[in-house]
């Protein structure tokens, strides 16, 4: 009793109230983008997610995170089944398999499957006998990453594959990766991505070239960026107001509730809103880059980390696609996007990095 | 403590320290990511914020054009002439249609059309925005309606939409008159300053639509409606602007007559027009081959039109004032006015016809040859009897500056100025047009006035010419410009029609030459002359008959056994009655032989139809015997 309330004292309140405030952000666009339209039921649904991620984040919270890391293996192995399951028995939306149905509530287990990656990357770095990244420990966790990016591939849902990238990346240049092993693996990408693009669907290629130039097409994928960016430029400083703004309000914006949420945020509330959005997001960035280097051991700091990097990439992915910076991907914004499964996720994944603050002293 | 200990406390403390500046340059990348973010936001709502905020409205706010509703056309008795109507089409929204190319055999099947033509209908609209429908069939009807309407789930792609059409009641009836209309060229729409017309707006073409166009098309409206990205009009913005319909015309044609000509003239090529010789209306007036301008009306006319264009009995032209030929016999009567009123011959000129001419080296026949010719005949009966030699030796004595001076006194040589959009001017030949059309044989032959004192050589004459000529020997020399229109609607009201202002000229005609020309074509019908059979009990009438030679034949040849694409074109043209001309006309029939054979009775029927009209309970009838002037 003495230590829960020790450990509550401690509880890193900005970083958990930022983590509440951007799905109540999100809760009130998806509101303003909804309304009149078929998804008009998302925002209950949104708000009924939040409340079971809360209990969620809760439960997280509560078990030590060493202890988590214990079953590390567990977790990652359900979520490997998971992923194969879902490509057996999966739902088709969007021409990707990457629904799973449980008694009525439809999930994407690639989400759980960011949550399950991150421990298990943070429980093998986190031991104390990986010191240096080799080539051996580096196949291991390119191994471990690996797997499930590929069933995924196979849904196939790139822009969710797309977000395991930090991870990995992170976690290598964490760990300290030699420099010896680093050119080898720049050669081996170098030869690789013909190969990779030779793979790729007729529609990512198209997205791609889409990105680079977006006039080609205009009533196509260059459409969706050309709309985004009306409505994030026609916002101005203050914004068209709450359901007023009409990019959004007459759908001209494509996936204004999910990918494109931070457009209609753009355009009603302007300039002001959006760089308010973004210093959140850096709160909630900052936060966790300050859990892992209090953490009070390495495995403590790869999780805080692992959750910034999965997280935040997906962030800086998400927005980008927004402003036009980025090519078009379908990577729903952590937080704000609709959609439970990633909101669950990310709530699990704050919660962990709680779990590390929470535990930073050695008692 | 251990020194092993120690070394790895070392080892740990300086692992820690890299960790930490590697978890600080992740940072900062993030940090930095999240500034260049921060700056296109700004960039974005703050420096360009007005060039989109002009491109979001632009999105979603349209002007819609409202067309109007184009001018009726009646005839003179205000019965419909040409109308619109509702039609219904089968529409395919494309963005709820996914891959067209899938459901074309879908398509096939339920709209009973070919899978090519659906393709070819889909390959248009390529390149325009996918929210605009693609008309797949047009002039369904209301069970094809009905079909669609009824399965809006299982099809939620296809749509019916109503759009107005041009109509005419009557189909092919006087089609040259009233034209066609048609969807506006893309020249029309490059060269259209004041911006009026938009590709697919529906335009007069040819006829009284083309001329009248400006008036029946009225004035396009506008509306500014909230669109949502699939177009649907959310809600209507601002005042905009009412469409105001095109104006109505009523035209001098009377159904009546009209209908009569149609029929008379059964399946003949070529044309007639009857007027009014005292105000130079349109009575009546028909062109054949003809074409049902209702065709023309569809947005699929494409095939019909190339068709009509590629049919080589030409039925678009409008024969009445675009084909032009020679005259034959009836320039005669031009012949006897010249001579009259210059003076040359009196009424009672007498000559010997022998069958034939020799002038020079030349021998001129006249159709009489094959009884030894005409022996002594007079004016009077040499016109009837369309005596040549008469008139090539009249012609040889006049000179042709006169006789092109009365040729164009009498409305040959250029237009008559009807409005219709084209018109043809013929050809009135005389030295000075020598010179300028034949430049390989400058110089006039006076054989040629022996060839065009007869109505042939390079004379060549439009029917409607000869209708304003007939019309001017009935009113005693006035030449009225001939019109279609009656009336108009105006913004004011109801304008009347070219009436007052519709004189042309007035041909100074000795009351004693229109007494002997009015006799002698009195005589040609009512005498044993070529015009026979266009007698009617009473009602006088005066006619002169012609043909137009189209193939030189010998004089052992019987004309009537002739292929009928080698006969001669006939004429037939007059007014009636004598004394108190009502009704003018000309009756062009193409490779009709002879104009007393076939011009004659359609010229009576008409006739009939007229008189019965203006004096239902018999009225107007000169008592047998009553006028006979001598």
């Amino acid at each position: 009793m003495l230590q829960a309330r020790r450990h509550f004292g401690s509880f890193d309140w900005v970083l958990f109230l930022t983590a509440l405030a951007l799905p109540l952000i999100g809760l009130v666009i998806i509101f303003s983008a909804t309304t009149g339209t078929p998804a008009a039921s998302a925002f209950e649904r949104q708000a009924l997610w939040l409340g079971l991620g809360l209990l969620a984040l809760v439960v997280v919270l509560a078990i030590d995170y060493h202890t988590l890391a214990e079953f590390s293996y567990v977790v990652y192995g359900l979520g490997i089944v998971l992923l194969i399951l879902t490509l057996i028995f999966g739902r088709v939306v969007n021409a990707s398999k990457s629904w799973l149905g449980v008694g009525g509530v439809q999930f994407q287990p690639s989400e759980l499957a960011k949550v399950a990656t991150i421990l298990m990357v943070a429980a093998y770095l986190g031991n104390e006998r990986v010191r240096g990244l080799g080539f051996t420990n580096f196949a291991a966790l390119s191994a471990i990453v690996g797997v499930p990016v590929l069933l995924i591939l196979q849904q196939p849902d790139l822009g969710t594959a797309m977000t395991f990238m930090p991870l990995l990346a992170g976690a290598c240049f964490m760990a300290g990766i030699r420099v010896r092993t680093l050119v080898v693996l720049a050669l081996v990408v170098a030869l690789a991505l013909p190969i990779v693009w030779g793979h790729l669907k007729p529609y990512q290629k198209e997205r791609v070239m889409i990105f680079l130039e977006p006039t080609r097409d205009p009533k196509g994928a260059g459409y969706q960026l050309i709309q985004s960016l009306i409505a994030v430029g026609s916002g101005g400083v203050a914004g068209k107001g709450f359901l007023s703004g009409t990019q959004g309000q007459l759908q001209f914006l494509p996936e204004q509730h999910t990918d494109f949420i931070l457009a209609v945020l753009a355009e009603e509330r302007g300039f002001i809103g959006s760089a308010l959005v973004l210093a959140l997001y850096f709160i909630v960035f900052h936060r966790c880059v300050a859990t892992a280097r209090a953490a009070r051991d390495r495995l403590g700091s790869f999780l805080a980390m692992g959750v910034a990097c999965v997280y935040g990439g997906q962030a800086l992915l998400n927005i980008g696609v927004v402003l036009g910076i980025l090519p078009t991907t379908g990577v729903p914004l952590p937080l704000m996007s609709y959609g439970g499964s990633c909101l669950m996720s990310t709530l699990i994944a704050l919660g962990l990095v709680l779990n590390v603050w929470m535990r930073r002293l050695v008692n | 403590m251990s020194p092993q200990n120690q070394v790895w406390d070392q080892r740990d403390y300086l692992e820690e320290r890299r960790l930490s500046v590697r978890i600080s340059l992740i940072q900062v990348l993030f940090g930095a990511a999240l500034g260049v973010y921060l700056m296109t936001f700004w960039y974005l709502q703050v420096v360009r914020a007005d060039y989109y905020r002009r491109l979001s409205d632009s999105n979603h706010l349209r002007r819609v054009t409202l067309m109007p509703q184009r001018g009726l056309i009646a005839d003179a008795e205000d019965r419909p002439l040409a109308g619109n109507r509702i039609a219904f089409d089968v529409r395919l929204d494309r963005e709820k249609a996914g891959d067209p190319a899938a459901l074309l055999p879908t398509l096939t099947r339920i709209l009973g059309m070919g899978q090519q033509t659906l393709e070819e209908r889909l390959g248009r609209y390529r390149n325009r925005p996918s929210f605009e429908p693609v008309v797949l069939k047009e002039d369904v009807d209301l069970k094809e309606v009905a079909y669609i309407e009824s399965r809006r789930l299982e099809l939620p792609m296809l749509s019916v939409g109503i759009e107005s059409r041009r109509n005419y009641p009557h189909g092919a009836l006087a089609a040259h008159v009233l034209g066609y209309v048609g969807e506006v060229t893309e020249e029309q729409v490059r060269k259209d300053v004041q911006g009026e017309f938009d590709l697919g707006d529906v335009v007069g073409r040819a006829g009284i639509e083309r001329q009248y166009d400006p008036g029946l098309r009225g004035a396009k409206g506008w509306k500014e409606v909230v669109v949502n990205s699939h177009g649907r009009e959310m809600q209507e913005v601002g005042e905009g602007r009412q469409p105001s319909p095109g104006r109505a015309l009523r035209l001098t044609i009377d159904l009546d007559l009209q209908a009569t000509l149609e029929e008379a003239y059964g399946e003949e090529q070529g044309s007639a027009i009857f007027l009014d010789p005292h105000s130079g209306a349109v009575l009546a007036m028909i062109s054949r081959p003809a074409y049902d301008p209702n065709v023309f009306a569809r947005r699929f006319s494409q095939d019909v039109w190339q068709t009509l264009v590629g049919d080589p009995r030409h039925p678009l032209q409008d024969r009445v004032s675009l084909s032009k030929f020679a005259p034959g016999s009836v320039f005669k009567i031009v012949m006897a006015i010249a001579a009259l009123e210059e003076g040359v011959a009196g009424p009672n000129r007498v000559d010997h016809c022998t069958g034939s001419y020799r002038f020079g080296e030349r021998v001129f026949q006249c159709w009489g040859i094959r009884k030894g010719g005409h022996g002594w005949i007079g004016m009077r009966e040499a016109i009837i009897q369309s005596c040549n030699v008469y008139f090539y030796r009249l012609g040889n004595e006049m000179g042709i500056e006169r006789i092109a001076k009365w040729g164009r006194l009498l409305g040959f040589g250029g237009p008559t100025g009807i409005d219709l959009p084209h018109e043809e001017g013929g050809t009135l030949p005389d030295p000075e047009w020598k010179r300028r059309a034949v430049p390989r044989d400058p110089t006039w032959h006076p054989g040629e006035t022996i060839s065009v004192s007869i109505g042939q050589g390079a004379l060549e004459v439009t029917p409607l010419q000869m209708a304003v000529f007939a019309s001017i020997i009935a009113n005693g020399g006035t030449v009225y410009r001939p019109h279609l229109v009656r009336s108009r609607e105006t913004r004011e009201g109801v304008e009347e029609g070219a009436g007052d202002g519709s004189v042309v000229r007035e041909v100074a005609l000795r009351p004693s030459t229109l007494a002997v020309i009015k006799d002698a074509m009195w005589g040609v019908v009512n005498e044993e002359g070529t015009g026979v059979r266009a007698r009617i009990e009473g009602r006088d009438v005066c006619a002169k008959t012609g043909t137009a030679q189209v193939f030189r034949a010998s004089r052992d040849i019987d004309a009537d056994k002739l292929p009928k694409d080698k006969r001669d074109h006939a004429w037939f043209v007059g007014f009636a009655p004598k004394d108190d001309p009502q009704i003018a006309w000309a009756v062009f029939v193409q490779n009709g032989g002879h104009g007393g054979t076939v011009g004659a009775p359609i010229a009576r029927a008409v006739l009939e139809r007229f008189f019965a009209k203006r004096y239902p309970t018999g009225g107007g009838v000169r008592a047998a015997g009553a006028t006979t002037l001598r």
